[in-house]
């Protein structure tokens, strides 16, 4: 449950990505999504970053254009506004196995909780400014339903979600190349 | 524009299909030739960092990727190459126009483009110069067989004698 009330809980969001689409390729945010995301299902198609902040939304629109499965991006607030552009590049591309989840905590967690521009963004607005379908929720059951919304829809659809800022204990693999390897196995048949 | 035709049969050759990039003057007969290439799929980036993450992403759902941009392009890419590429070891192959040196004529292009190779280096991605249009088709065929047999980026820097300078004045 979140502390804040008008907040979704972003590990309750989380858990419901992989309840909704277990067989989702999902690609998370070096910081708290990855964290939460660990300790929710530490999986074999889970591609967490350690680093290279503003790549998620990148890195998984690549994946998206390789793959048919779904492809889920587990962003931040952060991240997101480092690279505002690469949504305009998700938009022309506009793959419907795409879903881009923003996690608005409104702050840098991993570097002491200070506040980013979240408050001052609409980060849906901003996605439907650039062509891309976008939704704002701030409920674990509106995320569940935008969710279900995004991942049946024809073309990418960012959802940003206002969370409650979160501490987690939860830590993925630190091997990077291990992450990777794991990561391409389990989803690239052996023979390509 | 015949240096373009090697690379085309190169990258068909190493079954790469997906191509990354941002316009460039010198580089724009190449990306035309791309862009009419029906084995190869375009995205235009807005930053070349993000057609780093793109072709990441890519590979990591089994497809082989070039980045076309200039050097002031690909320094921009550098936080990618460190925290992403050369730790988690993913390839692709980067055919960057280098500026800032024969024919230069804008300031703003040489400090980082005369020192491309160096930075590299620096971060541990292999790269190689290109001076020689007849060199060019091999060097993509070899780059290329190098970075996704060895899963590590490999750039080649394309010189102003490959490609032609831009001429200003």
């Amino acid at each position: 449950m979140s502390s804040d009330p008008a907040r979704a809980d972003q590990a309750a969001c989380t858990e419901a990505v992989l309840d909704v689409t277990p067989e989702a390729a999902v690609v998370s945010n070096l910081g708290v999504a990855s964290y939460v995301l660990a300790g929710v299902e530490d999986r074999e198609r889970n591609f967490y970053c350690w680093g290279s902040m503003g790549l998620t939304t990148p890195v998984g629109l690549g994946l998206a254009l390789a793959i048919d499965d779904p492809v889920t991006v587990l962003d931040g607030d952060g991240s997101t506004l480092m690279s505002l552009g690469a949504l305009a590049t998700v938009a022309d591309r506009d793959p419907s196995n795409l879903t881009v989840v923003v996690f608005d905590n409104g702050v840098y967690a991993t570097t002491g909780g200070q506040r980013s521009h979240a408050e001052t963004t609409d980060f849906a607005a901003v996605a439907e400014g650039v062509g891309l379908s976008a939704a704002h929720v701030s409920d674990d059951g509106a995320f569940v339903e935008a969710y279900r919304v995004a991942v049946e829809g024809e073309g990418a659809t960012l959802i940003a979600c206002d969370v409650a800022p979160v501490d987690p204990e939860a830590r993925p693999p630190l091997d990077a190349s291990h992450v990777k390897r794991r990561f391409r196995s389990a989803i690239v048949d052996p023979t390509r | 524009m015949d240096w373009t035709r090697g690379v085309l049969s190169s990258l068909g050759a190493n079954d790469v299909d997906l191509v990354a990039s941002l316009p460039d003057a010198a580089l724009d007969p190449l990306l035309s030739a791309l862009e009419s290439d029906p084995g190869i799929e375009t995205v235009t980036a807005t930053r070349e960092e993000s057609a780093v993450g793109i072709l990441s992403g890519a590979w990591l759902g089994g497809r082989r990727g070039a980045l076309v941009c200039q050097s002031s392009g690909l320094a921009t890419t550098v936080n990618a190459l460190s925290s992403l590429n050369k730790p988690a070891r993913i390839p692709f192959l980067g055919i960057v126009s280098r500026r800032g040196d024969l024919g230069e004529f804008n300031l703003a292009q040489v400090p980082f483009g005369y020192a491309a190779s160096s930075v590299l280096d620096e971060i541990g991605i292999r790269n190689r110069t290109v001076s020689d249009a007849g060199e060019i088709g091999t060097a993509v065929d070899l780059a290329a067989k190098t970075a996704f047999s060895t899963e590590e980026p490999y750039v080649l820097l394309l010189d102003a004698t490959v490609t032609g300078a831009k001429d200003e004045f």
